[in-house]
């Protein structure tokens, strides 16, 4: 076990995987509301959903991976890989004109 | 000399400077480097799917079927809950419970790969081909290679599970490989988060 940390118990774990299905489920239901909402509503529903995804990826990593229960080291690697290829990508995405950035 | 910088322990630990199992620093310093690869996969579909290639052309997000893959979503979601339990079940030292959850982790994996061979099946039969337009192999190469890695996956657990069945439980020191496991497959379950919304939901 990582740093003699204290982990969840399985009746945690499950609590969690519940928080992630609902977040699916809210994903989902917003995929099928953007079509019936305004051109405001539709602005919001892409934010909105890239904020449902980044939370259940926290989840996964700092429960299931036990990220949060880790040595700093091993976060700091994590979340400098997926900042640089975050950081990479999008500017790869709006030099080519795919995104707009600002 | 070698000791100063790498050290070993009793158990087969592969313990250095940094305090961490130097198999788990690696395999937390490859994730890292996955989401890399991942994200050049990514980046190219979305630099695509957008793209005119003509009239007539079938483009993959004509094609989605969201009830569906939605639920493949939530298979796969669920397999990292009981790859989880797995884990804790062998922290706790209930071998037959690890065994158990292993085997469920590598049953909801198969049918979340099925699942893909299904989409991907439904999509080749509507003409969807992988070589038809590049937004079209840009989405398979990217669902497929992380198909690809689910698969892996699946091979790993069945390895363990298989070998806590014919010694009658898993070892400690064999406990490292579950949770080193444990790990990739929690990966592979949030680079598909990603991919359910930026490929799927964000259209």
């Amino acid at each position: 076990m990582a740093g003699g940390a204290h982990h969840p118990q399985p009746r945690q774990y499950v609590m969690i995987a519940i928080v992630l299905a609902v977040l699916t489920a809210a994903e989902v239901a917003l995929f099928y509301l953007e079509a019936g909402v305004d051109a405001i509503g539709q602005s919001l529903t892409v934010p909105a959903l890239l904020i449902l995804s980044a939370l259940k990826f926290y989840l996964v990593v700092a429960m299931f991976m036990h990220l949060r229960f880790e040595k700093r080291l091993l976060s700091r690697f994590f979340t400098s890989g997926a900042i640089l290829a975050g950081a990479l990508y999008l500017i790869t995405l709006a030099a080519l004109g795919a995104v707009v950035l600002f | 000399m070698a000791d100063l910088a790498h050290g070993h322990e009793e158990g087969g630990g592969h313990h250095q400077v940094t305090g961490i199992d130097s198999r788990k620093l690696g395999m937390w310093v490859f994730l890292s480097s996955e989401f890399l690869f991942f994200g050049a996969l990514i980046n190219n579909y979305l630099l695509f799917k957008g793209r005119d290639f003509g009239p007539g052309t079938l483009y993959p997000v004509e094609l989605y079927d969201i009830p569906f893959t939605s639920i493949s979503s939530f298979v796969l979601l669920m397999s990292s809950l009981t790859m989880v339990l797995a884990h804790s079940a062998l922290a706790r030292g209930d071998q037959d419970q690890t065994k158990t959850w292993l085997f469920a982790t590598a049953f909801l994996g198969t049918v979340f790969v099925s699942g893909q061979f299904f989409e991907f099946a439904e999509f080749i039969l509507h003409g969807l081909k992988l070589n038809i337009n590049p937004a079209a192999s840009a989405f398979y190469m990217l669902t497929g290679f992380h198909g690809l890695h689910v698969v892996l996956g699946i091979l790993m657990l069945l390895v363990l599970a298989f070998k806590s069945m014919r010694t009658g439980g898993l070892s400690e020191a064999e406990g490292l490989n579950v949770e080193l496991v444990g790990l990739y497959w929690h990966f592979v379950d949030i680079i598909w988060i990603v991919i359910f919304v930026l490929v799927y939901l964000i259209q």
